[in-house]
């Protein structure tokens, strides 16, 4: 008795999963199927040759926002170049001729209603030392760099990455001044053969920032003798007078051989 | 393909500049630690650019020089003259960087230049290149002029080196301008005495006719402080660079040596008896106001120098127990301890970066004790210490130089007390004066 219920009831099944089998197999082909001729294949992911459809140049084609505050510290630069931003122009509507079609279905003007809103805006007489517009030179500064999601650093990146070939004489600098405060004698002989990578920046003076520890040796007393070394240097001496960039990263590994 | 390059190129600097799209929109540099060889710079002699009669002197003194001093900073391994190519560049143009980046020169980098003098005005043109850098040679590139003397030339040649070296050394503050002052008593009596940091140009500053000891240079290279006996008492005597004479200075009673300046120049620690008759460590104003005594204790307390990087701290000798040894305290005279503790060591001198001092040090005293008075440097944290001067005669009063890489000193080793440069490490010992008697050097901090 029991036994023929149970067997209703799989019968009922077999229509249900039928039904499901076949669904499936359908995304199943159409899965297949965008994947051969649809989106990004797999190499391609964040890897190192797609990144140029999102690279710095569309980056650069961002307009900087205009500097909310005039600059206080104006006189800290000689440059008369840190300016209050443009004054707003009107913006001109072109005489265009409406489309009849269109002009049924125009939008009604919203600007009237923002400006009732706004409460009137405290008159602000601009600072003394603040420099007229068009007395400037070019912007210097805090404004030369910018931050996105991925990305900071300068705006001005032709052909970013040939700073170790234009500039080999100071990576073979930088090179040299960590290899010669690296105390070898801090790591126990036992750390032979491991190697830690570090990444540092280096700014405009010369002078290390952010070091971390990139991949441990997992030997921590090679480790800290590579944070050591670092400690260990004020400066590499100024970015090269050609370098237009802000600051370098580097990925710097330690080799320990006895 | 890449962990494969690593591998294989363990201890070989290999670099490599990415682009990695958006993530990297940024230069990086991939290195890693290289023990090698010191830079292989080539300097060929400047060419001459104008025929004048003036040129071919000033050329070779600007040529000794520039050598000299790229071979003194200790960074440099220079590549002997007679491996060069026979031609020597005297225009970016004229350089065929293949011939010097590749054997016999085999240089990594390449100074040259030329000089000309026009008018009575020396010009020279210097350029240092990355000779293995085919595409983008050019490091520095620098033009100069002066009124032709022989001094100006030797100027213009210390200032490129200083360039050179401050390029190629990271940030090393060359050295080529800096000055040593000095006691010598080659005209009969012991006077201060100033010198290039190579030896040239020596120049009597004081005319005391009674003794002067201890020099000292302001931070700011203005004033020079010294002790000197003066109306039948020692004093701290100043004397000015600017005006060219001394000018007065806080007179105090009891004996008073051994001046140093703090590193702002804001101060000057000093040795007096001026309260106890027993010589005590003092600190005063620069102007000589507001005397602080720092030490108490019975027996000498001498030759104070300031930790020149946080002048929090002072060195000095004391010989409270006996024999002088090396003590260091807290700047308000807290905090002693004893740096040495064995033999008879004098004269501190503290290292730029506040790490190290070189100090005299006779490990061994006493009649027959092995041994004789050498410069050493000892790491303030750790107290290990290194011997750099072995086996030649008796050597005193080192003194740091700005760059942290040369100490200057004193030595009987050619028979007379005479005054060396070294390397801190030892090596490089260089004789600068050969005239008269001449002691206690003091480096210009800059």
């Amino acid at each position: 008795m029991l036994q023929t219920g149970i067997f209703e009831e799989r019968d009922k099944w077999g229509r249900e999963i039928m039904l499901s089998a076949g669904l499936h197999t359908l995304l199943a082909i159409v899965a297949i199927i965008m994947g051969i001729f649809g989106g990004p294949h797999g190499e391609n992911w964040g890897g190192s040759t797609s990144g140029e459809a999102v690279q710095a140049n569309l980056v650069s084609a961002v307009p900087l926002p205009a500097p909310q505050q005039p600059t206080q510290n104006i006189v800290a630069t000689e440059n008369k170049g840190l300016t209050q931003s443009v004054p707003q122009q009107a913006e001109e509507q072109p005489d265009a001729v409406p489309i009849p079609d269109k002009q049924v279905k125009k939008r009604p003007d919203r600007t009237p209603i923002t400006q009732n809103i706004k409460p009137p805006q405290p008159v602000t007489p601009p600072k003394d030392n603040v420099v007229p517009y068009g007395e400037g030179g070019p912007i210097s500064g805090p404004y030369g760099t910018f931050t996105t999601t991925h990305t900071k650093g300068g705006f001005n990146f032709q052909g970013a990455g040939d700073f170790g070939s234009r500039f080999a004489w100071y990576v073979q600098t930088v090179n040299r001044k960590v290899s010669d405060n690296w105390y070898t004698v801090e790591v126990n002989p036992s750390a032979q053969g491991h190697r830690v990578y570090l990444i540092f920046d280096i700014l405009k003076d010369g002078s290390p920032a952010n070091v971390q520890i990139e991949q441990s040796s997992g030997i921590p007393a090679l480790d800290q003798s590579a944070v050591n070394a670092l400690k260990r240097i004020d400066t590499f001496g100024p970015l090269p007078p050609g370098y237009s960039g802000n600051k370098v990263s580097v990925e710097f590994w330690f080799d320990y051989q006895k | 393909m890449l962990r494969a390059l690593l591998g294989k190129s363990a201890l070989f600097v290999f670099l490599l500049v990415v682009l990695l799209g958006q993530a990297l929109a940024q230069d990086w540099i991939r290195t890693g630690t290289n023990r090698g060889a010191p830079v292989r710079l080539a300097v060929p002699d400047f060419k001459a650019a104008t025929t004048e009669p003036q040129t071919a002197p000033l050329n070779t003194t600007f040529n000794q020089t520039l050598w000299n001093d790229l071979d003194n900073s200790g960074i440099f391994e220079m590549v002997a003259k007679s491996f060069y190519p026979l031609q020597n560049p005297g225009s970016p143009n004229e350089v065929k960087l293949d011939a010097w980046g590749n054997p016999p020169p085999n240089a990594s980098m390449l100074a040259f230049g030329n000089l000309g003098v026009t008018n009575g005005k020396l010009a020279v043109q210097g350029w240092l290149f990355d000779a293995k850098n085919t595409a983008s040679p050019q490091v520095l590139g620098k033009q100069y002029q002066e009124a032709a003397t022989n001094d100006n030339a030797r100027l213009i040649a210390h200032r490129f080196a200083d360039e050179i070296i401050f390029r190629l050394g990271g940030g090393i503050p060359g050295i080529a301008e800096s000055r040593i002052f000095y006691i010598s008593s080659r005209n009969g009596h012991k006077e201060v005495w100033v010198m290039d940091y190579d030896g040239a140009g020596q120049q009597q500053l004081t005319h005391l006719n009674s003794i002067a000891l201890s020099p000292r240079i302001s931070p700011d290279n203005s004033r020079v402080a010294f002790s000197g006996l003066s109306n039948d008492s020692w004093q701290i005597l100043m004397y000015s660079m600017d005006l060219g004479r001394l000018v007065s200075f806080q007179r105090f009673p009891g004996g008073n040596y051994s001046p140093a300046w703090s590193s702002d120049g804001t101060k000057l620690a000093f040795s007096s008896s001026m309260r106890s008759g027993d010589p005590e460590i003092f600190t005063v104003d620069a102007t000589g106001a507001n005397p602080k005594r720092l030490t108490s204790f019975k027996g000498s307390d001498v030759s104070p120098v300031w930790n020149p990087k946080t002048n929090g701290q002072i060195a000095w000798v004391s010989g409270r127990n006996g024999l002088p040894q090396i003590f260091l305290m807290d700047a308000d005279g807290s905090n002693v301890q004893q740096i040495t503790s064995e033999g008879y060591a004098v004269s501190p001198s503290w290292s730029p970066n506040g790490l190290l001092l070189t100090f005299a040090w006779r490990r061994h005293y006493g009649p027959g004790a092995p041994g004789g008075q050498d410069i050493y440097i000892m790491n303030i944290a750790t107290h290990e210490f290194v011997q750099l001067t072995h086996d030649a005669g008796v050597n005193d009063f080192p003194s740091w130089s700005p760059d942290g890489r040369h100490i200057v000193f004193q030595s009987t080793r050619t028979g007379s007390e005479q005054i060396w440069t070294m390397l801190a490490d030892g090596t490089h010992q260089q004789q600068l004066t050969r005239d008269g008697k001449n002691s206690m050097p003091n480096w210009s901090v800059k």
